[in-house]
């Protein structure tokens, strides 16, 4: 098999005497949606802040389309080409849409004010919108406030912001929480679509039909373990929900 | 009634013409108490008072709408001043010449802000030491220094120009005072129109969606500190200009004094919120206050009371926006249902 576009190879991340994660490995290809999926506190998270940039493994390597890479913050994952969206928390609430969507990509006006740092905020106000289009997400106006957008809206928005800015890979941590089922249907869509375009994603949920749904391979971790990675079509959601739960005890692959 | 409640719902969700309103009522109402109070020498005064107070409030708006709070923008006016009061004597005593003394004396004072500003930014950021207590510490060491310098009394001897630079020259404004607008104006930019502005609300809006952006928001907070600490350096220079000298108790309680003006002027403390403009009139409103007061021949300790009524009535208004309530709330005050 070809290289994969991002890797890790046995990753541990301890906090204090905890170890949240231990020897964790897993690899995505580009054009792959992968489900990352386990009980509360089987690392889930942990292993999302690790492969994006927030916190710093304790021991393992991370390969970005075969070469070693260091993350020392989400900057340096985000120029990469990997891009986040976290649980619950990825927007500005007091900033506008399009403020959210260019949030450390500012565009500048041109000349001198540019220089001294003045945005250049009616661009991004309209490429907000047609960026958010193209993923297919229909936003009402891009330069309201997120705080007056619904909860369906701001993880659209969120998502949005996330599939269009990423290069190469994309990590989704529970998009589908909180949302409605024709809202769900709309973010798995886009995410299919993400994968269309060649990226790589890294699809986080406890919803597990969704998860069965959209993913290619399933990996699943319990107590800070790979316990399973195997293709999505080997799971139905009782061996899945029996995986992480550990009643069934079968590491596949 | 909707009619009237929708209207005054419009107003009220617009801060800034609220708080001219307010600003408005106390002029007519001081007037009617005592004509003088509609002069220029009276509004010179008011602007004089002004100007040092905009500065560190300034200051205090961009920490604020980053979420966190400087404490120690009064003592810092204080030690700036001090120093800049030494360093001008003795350059006065050497010769040097009093233009140049006091443009040096500028430095010396944005110098020291900056270095107060500093020391804010590496506890904050670096130590991870909370914004109330950091600035605490700076606070208290600031004001003590500035006493065992001076001995407590005031440090004169620098160019005799000085005083006259404060005297009013364009309609209320003295020179300084004029810089002290052109600055403001500058700042209003800056936070509104500018990078530097959007990571600062983004930040006090949420600090880690701002990280997971890729600002680097440790960084950025050590420069809203330390542009706090020079505005406040720079607040101390004018009150130098002011008295002639440097004075240990100058910008005593200013750090209140800016957190009143940013809060009437529509800050919230909780962060992500606020504006220039309202700051520029919040302060306005204070030295109004201050100065209506005295000339109707009210205690002066009033002053405080009326402050305290309008951060109460700040606050309330703002829990009314934030909360998305507003129409209920003042459903509530305009419509009389049993």
């Amino acid at each position: 098999m070809s290289t994969a576009l991002y890797e890790v190879k046995n990753i541990s991340k301890s906090y204090g005497s905890v170890d949240a994660l231990n020897d964790v490995s897993l690899k995505i290809h580009a054009g792959e949606i992968i489900g990352l999926v386990g009980d509360n506190g089987a690392g889930k998270s942990t292993l999302v802040k690790v492969l994006s940039g927030a916190h710093q493994q304790s021991n393992g390597t991370i390969f970005l389309e075969g070469v070693e890479r260091k993350w020392e913050s989400p900057h340096d994952a985000l120029v990469a080409g990997v891009e986040t969206l976290y649980q619950d928390s990825g927007l500005a609430p007091h900033l506008s849409v399009s403020a959210n969507v260019f949030l450390g990509r500012e565009l500048f006006s041109k000349g001198i004010f540019g220089k001294l740092g003045f945005l250049a905020k009616k661009e991004m106000d309209s490429a907000a919108h047609a960026n958010l289009d193209k993923v297919g997400i229909a936003v009402p106006q891009s330069n309201r406030s997120v705080s007056q957008l619904s909860g369906g809206q701001r993880q659209a928005v969120a998502i949005g912001r996330a599939v269009s800015w990423a290069s190469k890979v994309i990590i989704l941590d529970e998009p589908t929480n909180h949302l409605g089922a024709r809202q769900a249907g709309e973010v798995l869509a886009v995410i299919k679509a993400a994968k269309e375009r060649g990226l790589g994603v890294i699809f986080i949920s406890h919803t597990l039909p969704h998860v069965l749904q959209v993913t290619d391979r399933i990996v699943v971790l319990r107590l800070g373990k790979v316990v399973a990675d195997a293709p999505t079509s080997t799971f139905d959601a009782q061996s899945l929900l029996g995986t992480i739960t550990g009643l069934i005890e079968n590491k596949a692959e | 009634m909707a009619t009237i409640a929708t209207r005054a719902k419009s107003i009220l969700a617009n801060q800034q013409a609220l708080l001219l309103i307010v600003l408005l009522v106390m002029v007519a109402f001081f007037t009617s108490r005592n004509h003088i109070f509609f002069s220029n020498a009276v509004f010179g005064n008011i602007i004089s008072d002004w100007a040092p107070i905009v500065l560190i409030a300034i200051g205090e708006t961009f920490v604020i709408i980053s979420g966190g709070i400087d404490l120690s923008v009064g003592s810092t006016v204080a030690i700036s001043g001090v120093v800049a009061a030494f360093a001008m004597r003795s350059l006065t005593t050497n010769g040097t010449s009093p233009t140049t003394t006091l443009i040096l004396g500028v430095l010396v004072s944005a110098g020291v802000g900056f270095l107060v500003g500093a020391i804010n930014a590496f506890l904050i950021t670096k130590t991870n030491v909370v914004p109330f207590i950091a600035t605490l510490v700076t606070m208290g060491a600031g004001s003590g220094l500035a006493i065992v310098f001076t001995g407590g009394g005031p440090i004169g001897g620098g160019p005799d120009q000085a005083i006259q630079l404060s005297v009013p020259k364009v309609g209320p404004f003295s020179y300084p005072g004029l810089g002290i607008v052109a600055v403001v104006v500058a700042l209003g930019l800056f936070l509104h129109k500018a990078r530097f502005g959007r990571y600062t609300y983004a930040i006090g809006s949420n600090e880690f969606a701002a990280r997971a952006a890729g600002i680097n928001t440790k960084r950025h907070l050590a420069k809203i500190y330390i542009l706090s600490g020079i505005l406040a350096g720079l607040s101390g220079y004018y009150y130098y200009l002011r008295l002639g000298c440097g004075a240990p108790t100058s910008g005593l309680g200013g750090e209140l004094q800016a957190i009143a003006a940013v809060v009437i002027g529509g800050a919230a403390l909780s962060g992500g919120e606020g504006r220039i403009s309202g700051t520029v009139l919040g302060a306005l409103i204070l030295t109004t206050v201050t100065s209506g007061l005295i000339i109707i021949n009210v205690a002066a300790n009033w002053k405080q009371v009326v402050v305290a009524i309008l951060i109460a009535a700040a606050v309330l208004l703002q829990e009314a926006r934030t909360k998305g309530s507003s129409s209920k709330f003042l459903a509530n005050l305009f419509t009389k249902k049993k």
